[in-house]
């Protein structure tokens, strides 16, 4: 019987890697409305790690502002501007 | 029935669900196009609401379960804030 | 009584695991977008719907959580119910605002009344 504690610290371990890698391509994409997708990415997996931590009081507020009302915000304003980022 | 089973079974299904997320995320980054990553992220986040669920049981903590509804409702948003940017090239009007 | 609730409970957990599996092989395997549609469907329906169900029943039968498990069921049921609702609504407007921005165009294609320009047939300008 494998203690709990080590799939606790190994989901999170692994949930955080893959946060960092969609983080990553958030920032390097060119394309705006694609950036908004890996930053999803990233809200899913960090409202799953702190699920993870026992913090679900976090998850209820980090939810809605994270995953619903930070890619619409986005949104907006991309379609407001333009698609394309230019260095 | 004595918690111990539940648990052994449990732990047995974890690691199948971890490397499906796995998969989903493998597709989720390197979509093709938007639609693609959206629709790898749609189904992994369901899936991560019934892994909530699982959890909670392997846990022992019913509180924790809040989380789940929350996570199914708000990535119904996304679905549709990508469908309708996509659609109308343009959000807010 | 509360044993067969825990055995159906954790058999509908198996099923969803491996319908969840098979579903995130299917989402890398096909090529085409609307091809993995399918791949979500049973991603949504099969690995998310019919696992929380399990896990709601074996949350009744599972007594060591006290009380609070009649809490847990419910809420697990609310939550199935929500995503048996929610993940064929958010797939077809995904599946619609794709189609209609000429994203993707539908490869296997027999016919598509819809948009005809959009429709690539087997054998021909391919």
């Amino acid at each position: 019987m494998i203690d709990p504690q080590i799939i606790v610290l190994g989901m999170a371990a692994l949930a955080a890697l893959v946060s960092v890698i969609a983080t990553y391509l958030a920032i390097l994409e060119k394309n705006l409305v694609r950036a908004v997708v890996f930053s999803a990415i990233q809200s899913t997996l960090y409202a799953f790690l702190y699920y993870v931590l026992m913090a679900p009081d976090i998850v209820l507020v980090y939810i809605p502002v994270a995953v619903g009302l930070y890619p619409a915000v986005v949104l907006i304003l991309i379609s407001k501007t333009e698609k394309e980022e230019k260095v | 029935m004595d918690p111990a089973m539940i648990n052994t079974f449990i732990l047995y299904i974890i690691p199948i669900f971890i490397i499906a997320f796995i998969l989903y995320i493998i597709r989720a980054l390197s979509g093709p196009t938007i639609s693609d990553q959206v629709l790898a992220i749609d189904a992994m986040t369901y899936d991560i609401a019934a892994f909530l669920v699982i959890l909670s049981i392997f846990f022992r903590e019913p509180i924790l379960i809040g989380a789940a509804i929350v996570l199914a409702l708000w990535i119904y948003a996304l679905d549709i804030y990508i469908a309708k940017y996509l659609e109308g090239k343009e959000m807010g009007e | 009584m509360y044993d067969i609730l825990t055995y159906i409970g954790l058999i509908m957990i198996g099923v969803g695991a491996i319908a969840d599996l098979l579903a995130a092989i299917g989402m890398n395997k096909f090529w085409n977008f609307y091809l993995r549609l399918h791949a979500a469907t049973i991603g949504t329906i099969w690995g998310a719907f019919v696992p929380i169900i399990g896990a709601s029943l074996v949350a009744i039968g599972y007594e060591a959580l006290g009380p609070y498990r009649w809490f847990m069921a419910g809420a697990g049921f609310v939550t199935a119910f929500l995503i048996l609702i929610l993940a064929p609504a958010g797939s077809h407007a995904l599946a619609r605002a794709t189609h209609r921005a000429r994203i993707v165009k539908v490869e296997p294609c027999i016919a598509d009344h819809i948009d005809e320009s959009m429709c690539v047939k087997k054998g021909g300008n391919k």
